[in-house]
C-alpha cells in the first residue's frame, strides 16, 4: 500500500509515452495502454486486498509554501479510494482492451489511447487524494480527459460543441466546488479531509458555514454528475466514442462527483439542510432524466439519461444517509452500464447507425452482445437476483428509513420508467423485424466481446457483496472505524423490496407490451398527451432556456461591455485628445504669421513672468 | 561587493548590437543568428544566477554601487544626501524576472526568425529593448529604473510603428503617448520622493516614508503619500494595463508583430506589476492597505471586463489581448488581497502569464505565417493539418485557463484563496471570472483547431525545426512550474513574508 | 539740477516705451511701426543716460551706450527703410497685416 502512488503512474506513462511514440506505434499503441492499465488494475486489486486487512494508509510530501502555510500533496488509501480505485482501473483496462476493436482503422487511433491514458491516470489520482485541493487538481484533469475525447471527432461540428459545453458546463459546477473548498480551508485551515472533519466535528465551523460549503462543493459534484440542473453536457457528451462513454460518461467520471460527495459525507452529515438539498436534487434528477429517457430514439441517448438519472439515485442514496447504498449502487452500475455502453458499441459497430427506430431483429445476429445487453437491462431495472436488484433496494430502503416518503416515492415511480425504457430499448433492437437494410452485421471481434463478458459476470454477481440475505459485507467494512458514516445496514420494510421487484417487473411487462407484443399502441400515450410528449421529448427545453437565459444575458453582457469600450472608453481617449488638439489649434492661430501677433505674445507672456516673479519673491 | 555580474547581464545584448552594427544589411542568415544568439548571454547569466541562488549563495552579493551623479554638495549633512548612484542589484522577486525576461527575450528572438525584413535595424532595437528589461528589474535605485524603463519605450515604438501590421504607426503612437503618460506620472513621483528625502535608493526609502530613522528632509504628510501613491497606481495601471486604461494595450497585442507582443505581453505588462509590488507595496504600504479594496476592485472589474469582451471578438488575437487585461486582473486580485497568499499568487500569475502568453503568441505567428490571417471565422480544421501546433495551441489555452497540474491555477488558485480570506463576496463576484475564461478560451480555440476547414490550405505544414524550441521550452516551463511550484515559491519565501498576513 | 527726481527720468521712458511698443505692435503701416521702435530705442536712450548721472558708480559709460544706440539705430532704419522700399516694390503694400509670409 505504500506505493499505491504508482497506480496512477502507469497510465500516466502510457499517456506520455503515446504522445510522444504513437505515431511509429500505429495500432500496437493499444499493446502499451492495455498492458500499463492492466497493471494498474493488478496494484490496485493488491491494495484493495491489503486494504481488507490493514488499516488505512496515508502518505504526504510538501507541494506548496504559501507564507506560513504549507500545501501538501500526498495520497490515501482508506475504505472508498480502494474500492474505487479497483473499480476505475477495472473498466479502464476493459475499455482500454474494448477499444483495440471498436477504434480499429482509426487514423487516430494512438491519441485515443494516449487521452485514454490521460483520463485513467487523472481519474486514479482524483481517487488516491487525501485533501480537497488534490481532488481539485484531478477533478480538473479528468474533466480534461473527457472534454478530448468527447472533441475525438474534432472535424464534427456536434462533437466540438458537445467538447466545449461538457467542459464549460462542468466548469460551472468546478467553481463552486473551488469556493466551498477555499471556504472551508479559512474555516478549518486545512484542505485535508482528516483534518477538516476533524475540525467539523469539533464544532469549530458554524453551522451556517457547513451548510454553504457543503452546498457549494455540491454545486462541484452536480456539475460532474450531470445531475439537474446541470446535466445537459452528459447526453451531449454521447458525441465521444462509444468505449469513452462507457468509461467516462457512465462508469467513472460521473461518478466522482458522488464519490466526492460520499468522500466529504461527515461535513454534509454535520447539516441538514445540505443532506436535504442533495436528497432533492439526486431524486429530481432521477425522475426527470427518467422521463426523457422514456422518449428518445438515440440508444446512446438512452443510456445517458439512464446515467443522469442513476446518478440521481445515487445522490439520493447519500442525500438521505445512505453513504453505503450510494456507494454500492455506484459501484454495481459502474459494471452494468459499463456494460451496456460496451454491449451499445457493439451494436452500432455492427450495424452503423446510433437510432433505434431504423434496428431490430438483431437477436439472432448478434449471438454475444444480445445475451450481454439483456443482463445489463435486467441488472439496470432492477430484476431480483442481479446486481442493480439489491443496490437499488439499499436505495429505497436509505430513502424510506430517513423519512422522506415523498423522495422515496419519487424514486419507486423513477425506477418504475427504468424498467419501461430500458426494456423498450431492449426490445426495439434486439426483437422484431430490421427497421432498415442491414449490410454484413457481423459480431464483434473477441477484444470487444472479451471485456463485455467480465462485465456481465460482474453485473450479475457484484450485487452479493452486500445483500440483506447473505451479509452485508460491502456496507459493514465501507464504514468500519468511521461512525460519522453511519451503518453498513440500514434496516427497512420488507415490503419495499417486493414493491420495488414488481415496480420493475410490472415496467417490463408495459415496455413487452408495447414493443413486443404490440397489443398495445406505441403512440397510446403520445396520442392522448401530445403536449406532455413534446415536452419530454424535447428534454423539458431546458437546453432552449439555457440559451435564452444565459447565453443570451452573457452575450448582451459583453455586448454592453462592448458598448462602454467604444464610448467610454474610446470615448475619453477620443476627448483627451480632442483637448490636446483643441489646445494646439489654439496655439497655432497665433502662429498667423504677423509679426505683431508674435511680438504681443512675447511681451504678454514676459509680463506674466515678471508679475508672477514679483509676487512669489522669486521663489517656487 | 562590487561583483559587476549584474551589469553584465543587463548589458550582455550591447555585444550583439555592437556587432550587427557591423554586419552587412542584406545577410539575412547572418543577422538572424546573430540576433539569437546575442541574447544568449543574458539567459546563461540568469539561469547561472538562479541555480546558485538555490545552491545557497546570498542574492546581496549580486549587488553593486558606483558613485555616479551628486547633486550639490551636501556631504556636509549626509554622504548620500542628493546622490544618485549607479547601483545594481537582486531579490527573488527580480531574480525570476530576469530569468523570464532573458528566457522570453531569447524565446522571442526565435520567433522574430518570422520577420520578413529590415532584420538588422529589428534585431539591434530588440536588443536595446532587452536591455532595458533587464535593467528595470535590477535597478537599485528609482532614477536608474526610470531610465531603464524608458530605454523599453523606445525601441518598443519603433518595432511596433515599422515591423507591425496594418495600424501599426496609430498603435505605435497611442503606445507611446499612453506610456509617455504614465512615465511623467512616475517623474513626477520619482522627483517629489527624491526632493523630500533626498535619495532614491528603494530600500532606504522603504525605511524613510515610513518614519524610520534617517535622513528625511522634509517631513511627509498622510495626504502627500496617499497622492504619492495614487500616481504610482496611475502610472503602472498604464502599463498592466487597470481598466480603463487599456485601449493602448489592445492595440499593441493586435498591431505589434508577434514575436515582439510576446515580450510585450510577457515582460512589459508585468513592469506594471513589478513597480506595483515593489514601489507601491514596499514604499507605501500604509496607502496601499488602505485602497486595497479598491484595488481588489480594480482587479475583479479587469478580470470581468477583459472576458466578457473576448468572448465577442472576433480576432483571435483580440481574444488574447483581453485575456491579458483580464489576467491582469487576477494579479490585481491577488494585491489586492494583500496577504501572503494573495501577493504569492499575484507574483505567480506574473510570472506565469508571461510563459502563457508568449506560448500563445508563438503559436499566432506560426498561424499568421502559414495563413496571414487569425480571424476566427476565417480559420478552423487546424487539428487535421497542423495537429502539433494545434495541440500545444489546446495547451496553452487550457494553462491560460487555470488547468491544475500547469501555471495558471497555481497563480489563480493562490489569488482567490488570498481574497476569499479578506473579501469573500467579491472574491465570489471574481470567480465568475473563471467560467467566462474557459467560455471564451475554448470558444476561440476550438473555432480554430477543430471544426471543417473553411477552406483548402494547401501545403501547411506543421511546427518546423526552429519553432520547436520556444513550444517546447514554454509548455515545459508552464507544466514545471504547475506540478512543482516550489521553484517560484523558494526566491519568493522572504518576500511574501516580509508582507502582514 | 537737482530739482528733478530720478523718477520722473524713469517714468518719462517707461512712457515713452509704452507709445512706442504700443505702436509696435498695432499699427498697420510698416513707417509707423518703425517709429515707434525709434521711439522704444530712444525711452532706452533716456534710461541710459539716467543712470549714468543717478546709478550707483555714475560714470560716462551710459552716455557713451547712447551714442552707440543712436548710430545702430540709425543704421537699422536705414536697413528697414531699404527692407521695406523693396517690399513694396514687390508687393504693392506696407501694410503689416499682408506680411504674414513668416507663416508659410
Amino acid at each position: 500500500m505504500e506505493n499505491a502512488w504508482l497506480i496512477p503512474l502507469f497510465p500516466l506513462l502510457s499517456f506520455l509515452f503515446l504522445l510522444l511514440f504513437g505515431k511509429k506505434l500505429k495500432e500496437a499503441s493499444a499493446y502499451v495502454g492495455i498492458l500499463l492499465t492492466l497493471a494498474s488494475l493488478v496494484y490496485s486489486v493488491i491494495v484493495l486486498v491489503g486494504r481488507l486487512t490493514n488499516d488505512t494508509y496515508k502518505a504526504e510530501a510538501d507541494w506548496l509554501q504559501i507564507g506560513n502555510l504549507q500545501l501538501t500533496v500526498g495520497f490515501e488509501v482508506n475504505q472508498l479510494n480502494a474500492l474505487m480505485l479497483v473499480i476505475v482501473s477495472l473498466v479502464s483496462f476493459l475499455v482500454h482492451t474494448y477499444s483495440k476493436g471498436y477504434m480499429h482503422g482509426d487514423e487516430r487511433f494512438p491519441v485515443f489511447y494516449a487521452y485514454l491514458g490521460l483520463f485513467t491516470f487523472a481519474m486514479l489520482g482524483l481517487v488516491l487524494s487525501p485533501n480537497l485541493l488534490q481532488t481539485y487538481i484531478f477533478w480538473e484533469l479528468v474533466g480534461v480527459g473527457s472534454f478530448l475525447l468527447i472533441g475525438f471527432y474534432f472535424h464534427k461540428d456536434s462533437a466540438k460543441a458537445a467538447a466545449k459545453k461538457a467542459f464549460i458546463m462542468t466548469r460551472i459546477g468546478d467553481v463552486g466546488l473551488l469556493i466551498g473548498m477555499i471556504l472551508l480551508f479559512w474555516q478549518t485551515g486545512s484542505f485535508e479531509y482528516d483534518e477538516i472533519f476533524a475540525s467539523v466535528q469539533a464544532g469549530e465551523v458554524s453551522g451556517t458555514m457547513i451548510t454553504l460549503t457543503s452546498i457549494l462543493i455540491f454545486v462541484g459534484a452536480v456539475g460532474k454528475s450531470g445531475q439537474f440542473p446541470l446535466h445537459t453536457w452528459l447526453p451531449d457528451a454521447m458525441e465521444g466514442p462509444t468505449p469513452v462513454s462507457a468509461l467516462i460518461h457512465a462508469a467513472t467520471m460521473v461518478a466522482a462527483g458522488v464519490y466526492l460527495v460520499a468522500t466529504m459525507f461527515p461535513v454534509f452529515a454535520a447539516s441538514e439542510t445540505a443532506m436535504a438539498t442533495v436528497a432533492i436534487v439526486g431524486a429530481v434528477t432521477a425522475i426527470f432524466a427518467a422521463t426523457i429517457g422514456l422518449t428518445q430514439t438515440d440508444i446512446k441517448r438512452v443510456l445517458a439519461y439512464s446515467t443522469v438519472s442513476q446518478l440521481g439515485y445515487m445522490m439520493l442514496a447519500l442525500g438521505a444517509a445512505g453513504y453505503v447504498a450510494g456507494v454500492f449502487h455506484l459501484m454495481t452500475h459502474a459494471f452494468f452500464k459499463a456494460l451496456l455502453f460496451l454491449a451499445a458499441g457493439s451494436v452500432i459497430h455492427a450495424v452503423h447507425t446510433q437510432d433505434i427506430e431504423k434496428m431490430g431483429g438483431l437477436w439472432k445476429r448478434l449471438k454475444f452482445t444480445a445475451p450481454l445487453f439483456l443482463i445489463g437491462t435486467l441488472a439496470i431495472s432492477g430484476v431480483p437476483l442481479l446486481s442493480g436488484f439489491f443496490s437499488k433496494d439499499e436505495i429505497l430502503i436509505a430513502a424510506w428509513a430517513n423519512g422522506n416518503y415523498v423522495l422515496f416515492w419519487l424514486a419507486v415511480i423513477a425506477a418504475f420508467f427504468t424498467a419501461f425504457y430500458m426494456f423498450r430499448l431492449f426490445f426495439m433492437v434486439f426483437t422484431g423485424k430490421p427497421r432498415s437494410e442491414y449490410k454484413n452485421v457481423h459480431e464483434s471481434p473477441a477484444s470487444m466481446t472479451g471485456p463485455m463478458v467480465v462485465l456481465g459476470i460482474l453485473a450479475v454477481i457484484s450485487g452479493y457483496v452486500n445483500t440483506p440475505w447473505f451479509g452485508t459485507f460491502l456496507g459493514d467494512w465501507l464504514v468500519e472505524g468511521n461512525e460519522a458514516l453511519g451503518h453498513g445496514h440500514i434496516e427497512g420494510p420488507a415490503w419495499i423490496m417486493i414493491v420495488a421487484t414488481l415496480v420493475s417487473l410490472a415496467g417490463i411487462y408495459l415496455a413487452y407490451l408495447m414493443y413486443m407484443k404490440r397489443s398495445l399502441a406505441q403512440d397510446w400515450f403520445t396520442s392522448r398527451a401530445p403536449t406532455v410528449y413534446s415536452i419530454v421529448n424535447n428534454k423539458y427545453f431546458i437546453d432552449e432556456i439555457y440559451q435564452s437565459t444565459i447565453v443570451y444575458a452573457t452575450k448582451a453582457v459583453s455586448l454592453f461591455l462592448r458598448f462602454i469600450e467604444l464610448f467610454l472608453v474610446e470615448g475619453l481617449v477620443k476627448s483627451v485628445t480632442g483637448i490636446v488638439q483643441g489646445l494646439g489649434k489654439l496655439g497655432a492661430k497665433l502662429q498667423n504669421g504677423q509679426v505683431q501677433a508674435y511680438g504681443t505674445v512675447a511681451f504678454v507672456g514676459l509680463a506674466v513672468l515678471m508679475l508672477i516673479f514679483a509676487l512669489t519673491g522669486g521663489y517656487l | 561587493m562590487n561583483s559587476y555580474y549584474l551589469s553584465l547581464l543587463v548589458f550582455s545584448p550591447l555585444l550583439g548590437i555592437v556587432l550587427l552594427a557591423l554586419m552587412p544589411k542584406s545577410n539575412e542568415k547572418g543577422l538572424k543568428m546573430l540576433g539569437v544568439l546575442a541574447t544568449l548571454p543574458a539567459t546563461i547569466l540568469a539561469l547561472l544566477a538562479y541555480f546558485s541562488y538555490l545552491g545557497g549563495k546570498d542574492l546581496a552579493s549580486f549587488s553593486e554601487q558606483v558613485n555616479w551623479m551628486r547633486f550639490s554638495d551636501f556631504s556636509a549633512i549626509h554622504a548620500n544626501l542628493f546622490t544618485v548612484k549607479y547601483e545594481l542589484g537582486i531579490d527573488g522577486f527580480s531574480l525570476l524576472m530576469i530569468v523570464l525576461t532573458s528566457v522570453l527575450a531569447t524565446l522571442a528572438a526565435i520567433a522574430s526568425l518570422h520577420i520578413k525584413n529590415e532584420w538588422k535595424g529589428y534585431y539591434m532595437l530588440f536588443l536595446l529593448l532587452e536591455i532595458g528589461m533587464l535593467g528595470v528589474f535590477t535597478a537599485q535605485n528609482l532614477i536608474l529604473f526610470f531610465i531603464f524603463f524608458e530605454i523599453t519605450l523606445i525601441p518598443m515604438f519603433f518595432l511596433i510603428g515599422k515591423w507591425g501590421y496594418f495600424n501599426k504607426e496609430k498603435a505605435a503612437y497611442s503606445f507611446l503617448i499612453y506610456n509617455g503618460l504614465g512615465s511623467a506620472i512616475l517623474l513626477i513621483v520619482i522627483m517629489v520622493l527624491f526632493a523630500k528625502t533626498g535619495t532614491t535608493n528603494i530600500e532606504t526609502l522603504k525605511v524613510l516614508v515610513n518614519g524610520g530613522e534617517g535622513q528625511t528632509l522634509a517631513a511627509m504628510s498622510e495626504s502627500l503619500k496617499m497622492g504619492l501613491f495614487i500616481a504610482l497606481l496611475i502610472a503602472f495601471g498604464v502599463k498592466l494595463p487597470i481598466f480603463p486604461l487599456h485601449s493602448w494595450m489592445l492595440r499593441v497585442h493586435v498591431e505589434a508583430p508577434p514575436s515582439i507582443v510576446m515580450l510585450h505581453s510577457g515582460i512589459l505588462l508585468k513592469i506594471g506589476a513589478f513597480g506595483l509590488i515593489r514601489f507601491g507595496m514596499g514604499i507605501f504600504p500604509e496607502q496601499f492597505e488602505t485602497l486595497a479594496v479598491l484595488i481588489a476592485i480594480l482587479g475583479v472589474i479587469n478580470l470581468l471586463y477583459g472576458a466578457f469582451l473576448a468572448f465577442i471578438q472576433t480576432d483571435f488575437k483580440m481574444v488574447l489581448a483581453y485575456s491579458s487585461i483580464s489576467h491582469m486582473g487576477i494579479v490585481l486580485i491577488g494585491l489586492g488581497a494583500s496577504n501572503e497568499a494573495g501577493v504569492q499568487g499575484a507574483i505567480f500569475q506574473v510570472v506565469s502569464h508571461g510563459l502563457i502568453s508568449a506560448l500563445l503568441f508563438f503559436l499566432v505567428s506560426v498561424l499568421y505565417e502559414r495563413v496571414q490571417t487569425t480571424q476566427m471565422n476565417e480559420l478552423g480544421g487546424f487539428a487535421k493539418s497542423m495537429p502539433i501546433a494545434s495541440g500545444f495551441l489546446l495547451a496553452g489555452a487550457m494553462a491560460s485557463l487555470g488547468l491544475p497540474g500547469m501555471s495558471g491555477f497555481v497563480s489563480e488558485f493562490m489569488a482567490f484563496l488570498g481574497l476569499f480570506k479578506e473579501m469573500p463576496i467579491l472574491a465570489a463576484i471574481g470567480a465568475l471570472g473563471i467560467i467566462m475564461t474557459a467560455v471564451y478560451l475554448l470558444r476561440a480555440v476550438l473555432s480554430i483547431t477543430y471544426g471543417q476547414a473553411n477552406r483548402e490550405y494547401a501545403g501547411i505544414r506543421d511546427l518546423r525545426s526552429f519553432e520547436w524550441a520556444p513550444v517546447l521550452v514554454l509548455i515545459g516551463l508552464i507544466i514545471l512550474i504547475g506540478v512543482y511550484p516550489a521553484v517560484l515559491s523558494q526566491p519568493l519565501e522572504n518576500i511574501v513574508l516580509g508582507i502582514g498576513g | 539740477m537737482n530739482g528733478v527726481p530720478i523718477s520722473a527720468f524713469l517714468a518719462l521712458a517707461l512712457i515713452l516705451f509704452c507709445i512706442g511698443l504700443y505702436g509696435a505692435l498695432t499699427k498697420r503701416n510698416t513707417i509707423i511701426v518703425l517709429i515707434s521702435i525709434e521711439l522704444m530705442l530712444n525711452a532706452v536712450n533716456i534710461n541710459l543716460v539716467t543712470f549714468s548721472k543717478f546709478g550707483m558708480v555714475p560714470s560716462i559709460t551710459g552716455q557713451i551706450f547712447t551714442v552707440f544706440v543712436i548710430a545702430v539705430a540709425a543704421a537699422e532704419v536705414a536697413v528697414g527703410i531699404a527692407i521695406l522700399l523693396s517690399l513694396y516694390r514687390n508687393r504693392r503694400t506696407v501694410n503689416t497685416d499682408e506680411m504674414n509670409t513668416l507663416k508659410n
